[in-house]
């Protein structure tokens, strides 16, 4: 199994180029047999008579390192899946853009598909990360995740 | 004596103390808790956990010389 550590932020969205090379990288990986991907989209939420036009990140890195060396070893020991893939975005990222993509692997879909899933969950929960929603008039307020 | 005690804060709490107080020494973090609430007495009204030195410790924790200390709020990434 993969385990290598690997960088996992990225400055500004994910790009749609960026995701499509991921999926093409594993084509030599034959012994996968499904892949489950999350992308997490930055969402143009109505505040009053506003409205959110984009989000902008931050992290506090030290901890976030060691958070996702946890969150990998868990997702590991949990489901039976080849790889696993979590990229999140720092600094500013405009809505309608990719801010989370995730990215499990499996040779059968049952193990990918719960694998993302509760990537998703983990990185939401665990991954010292925090959210600004910028408006359009200026204005901004701290983005606050919902249950599910 | 006790060093002076290195904090840094994130996200919403940033914007309540700024992203560095310099604090007096201080002996754990309950009497730290104590002391922000006397300097910021708006963080009663936030939920935040403490990091030392890069953990997230749950129960009352003894600050270590030269402890790099984070107030952290609730995360909201993805």
């Amino acid at each position: 199994m993969q385990k290598k550590e690997k960088t996992f932020f990225v400055n500004g969205p994910v790009s749609p180029a960026f995701i499509a090379d991921s999926i093409q990288k594993h084509s030599s990986k034959t012994g996968i047999g499904a892949h489950s991907l999350f992308l997490g989209q930055v969402r143009a939420d109505v505040v009053g008579e506003d409205v959110v036009t984009a989000i902008e990140y931050t992290t506090y890195e030290a901890l976030a390192i060691t958070t996702m060396h946890t969150i990998r070893e868990t997702l590991f020991a949990r489901h039976a899946i080849t790889c696993l893939h979590i990229y999140h975005s720092l600094g500013l990222v405009p809505a309608g853009e990719i801010c989370l993509f995730v990215f499990a692997s499996s040779p059968h879909r049952k193990a990918a598909m719960e694998a993302c899933n509760d990537a998703v969950e983990q990185v939401k929960q665990l991954l010292p990360v925090w959210g600004r929603e910028i408006t359009g008039n200026g204005h901004y307020q701290w983005k606050e995740n919902q249950p599910v | 004596m006790y060093m002076n005690t290195r904090i840094t804060t994130y996200g919403k709490i940033t914007g309540i103390a700024g992203q560095n107080i310099p604090a007096p020494g201080i002996p754990d973090t309950d009497a730290l808790r104590t002391w922000l609430q006397q300097q910021f007495p708006a963080l009663a009204q936030q939920t935040y956990h403490i990091a030392v030195n890069h953990i997230v410790i749950y129960a009352n924790t003894t600050l270590p010389a030269g402890a790099v200390v984070a107030l952290l709020p609730p995360f909201s990434g993805g």
